[in-house]
């Protein structure tokens, strides 16, 4: 068990795509969505992403942590809108596709 | 009496290890706090308590400057405060200590910038500031990029947390390049803008007199240029990161670093040309740079190209630290109330830069990106047309000042 704010979540060739900010849950509380801060240099040009909880995978690792790993390449997130409070959530799911959440 | 040649290289290094300090902070702080597991709410709020401080303190501080005895001690006492709110920073990020590290940074940075200007006008006298001020301004940029480089690998290959360390660490290069500075050759009048001979009996003018119909002018064109300029670069590398994934993060530490090459090579240039032309045509030329950048991001796609679009900044940079404490200094000269004024132009300067990325979103949410660079560069022209139109040349005419204390 641990938190995850704050955590670096690693793409499929170990780079890093950012780090989780938020969660988006549904009505009943379950994860939909992280909020992942994307690129940028010292805290300048990057973008809030909401990706698909599914395309999440917490990996075992040392000293009982986990590692986050995303399903999905810097191309495919980097295109992703972004997310924005009080506006409507496009989540990018693990296949690539968009999917507009009400 | 001339200055030494000890207390001028004291200068250029105590604004060469200011600047790395103050980058040391700046946009690391969310990333930091994002990464000690702070929600973007929290982050948000010290950010924007910081910026009303750094707002509202500028004037204060102006006032302060102009009433000190000692430059030096002040500069002394803004870096150990940065200094301080830096180990804080590392050491208890928990919410209420890094509230007021927030502030206690802010309300030290409002000192700084004036102090190093009050220290140079009173080493070098009013006929020598513009070079002066374009040195500062070259030593200040090396150090900012510098230690935008060396800060992001820190951080990288470390850890957030040692990137606040390292800030803290350079409080004794910084304090130690102040000590080289004689401070019975910083002239306390002079610091204050008001004329040595006179000014043991005369006090510094009323506040109603101080401000002229150029000031106004000047400010509020300078308030436009902000309101412009702030915001480009993060649009711009929202607009890289969105096209580029590779390169992304180093194209944008390109755009962050390449302009302050530009200043450095730029500004001494600028400070002697505006001495010996006059401050119109340089001022002129430096502005025209934004409302171009501007269109040139909205047309310009190919990521490497906007890099280069970018080192136009680089210009504006050099006529906003060079030029804006130079005019400042020309239009309070004999007032004794050069530093106040400093503080009324910078908090001009805050609030349109605190505007900027607030009307840029907007834009670039309903309109896109391109619109709103777009209009920024038409609020950009709107400021330059206000500089060209109403503007007065501000060097001030005096044929025998060359020889007047026997110095060519």
């Amino acid at each position: 068990m641990q938190g995850i704010l704050g955590n670096e979540v690693h793409g499929p060739n170990n780079e890093s795509m950012g780090r989780i900010v938020d969660v988006v849950v549904d009505g009943e509380g379950k994860p939909r969505a992280a909020i992942i801060d994307f690129g940028g240099f010292l805290g300048v040009g990057s973008r809030k992403i909401a990706v698909d909880w599914k395309a999440l995978r917490f990996v075992p690792s040392a000293s009982k942590r986990y590692s986050i790993a995303l399903a999905l390449t810097r191309d495919q997130v980097k295109t992703a809108p972004e997310y924005k409070e009080g506006q409507p959530i496009v989540i990018l799911g693990a296949s690539g596709s968009l999917e507009p959440i009400p | 009496m001339a200055p030494s040649r000890r207390s001028l290289r004291g200068l250029d290094w105590f604004a060469f290890f200011v600047a790395d300090v103050q980058t040391g902070f700046g946009p690391f702080v969310s990333v930091y706090l994002t990464a000690e597991k702070w929600t973007q709410v929290d982050i948000g709020l010290v950010l924007s308590v910081a910026g009303i401080v750094s707002l509202v303190g500028q004037i204060p501080a102006g006032r302060l400057l102009d009433a000190a005895r000692s430059e030096r001690l002040v500069a002394a006492l803004a870096v150990g405060l940065i200094s301080a709110s830096a180990i804080a920073y590392a050491g208890w990020p928990i919410f209420p200590i890094v509230l007021a590290a927030a502030c206690l940074h802010a309300a030290a940075s409002c000192l700084l910038g004036p102090a190093i200007a009050a220290i140079s006008l009173g080493l070098v006298g009013p006929r020598e500031i513009g070079e002066r001020f374009g040195r500062n301004a070259r030593f200040q940029s090396i150090g900012a990029g510098l230690s935008a480089a060396i800060m992001g690998a820190v951080g990288y290959f470390l850890e957030p947390r040692a990137v606040f360390l390292v800030t803290a660490a350079l409080l004794i290069p910084t304090w130690t390049a102040l000590r080289f500075i004689e401070p019975r050759e910083i002239d306390p009048e002079q610091a204050h803008g008001a004329s040595p001979r006179e000014s043991e009996d005369r006090p510094p003018i009323r506040l109603r007199n101080l401000v002229t119909k150029p000031l106004i002018v000047f400010g509020f064109a300078i308030l436009l240029f902000h309101l412009a300029n702030a915001a480009m670069l993060p649009l711009m590398g929202s607009v890289l990161t969105k096209r580029s994934s590779e390169w992304a993060t180093v194209l944008i530490a390109a755009c962050m670093v390449g302009p302050q090459l530009v200043v450095a090579l730029c500004s001494p240039w600028a400070g002697k040309q505006a001495q010996r032309l006059g401050r119109r045509p340089i001022l002129l030329a430096g502005l025209a740079a934004l409302p171009i950048r501007g269109v040139l991001f909205a047309t310009v796609s190919d990521p490497y190209l906007l890099v280069a679009v970018q080192l136009l900044d680089g210009i504006t940079a050099t006529v906003f630290s060079v030029m804006v404490p130079l005019t400042i200094a020309d239009l309070t000269r004999g007032t004794g109330r050069f530093n106040l004024t400093l503080g009324m132009i910078g908090t001009m300067m805050g609030v349109g830069a605190s505007l900027s990325p607030t009307l840029a979103g907007y834009i670039t949410d309903t309109f896109g990106s391109s619109t709103a660079f777009f209009t920024l560069a038409a609020i950009a022209f709107v400021g330059l047309t206000v500089v060209a139109l109403l503007m007065p040349e501000t060097r001030p005419r005096e044929p025998d000042a060359v020889t007047e204390d026997g110095r060519a």
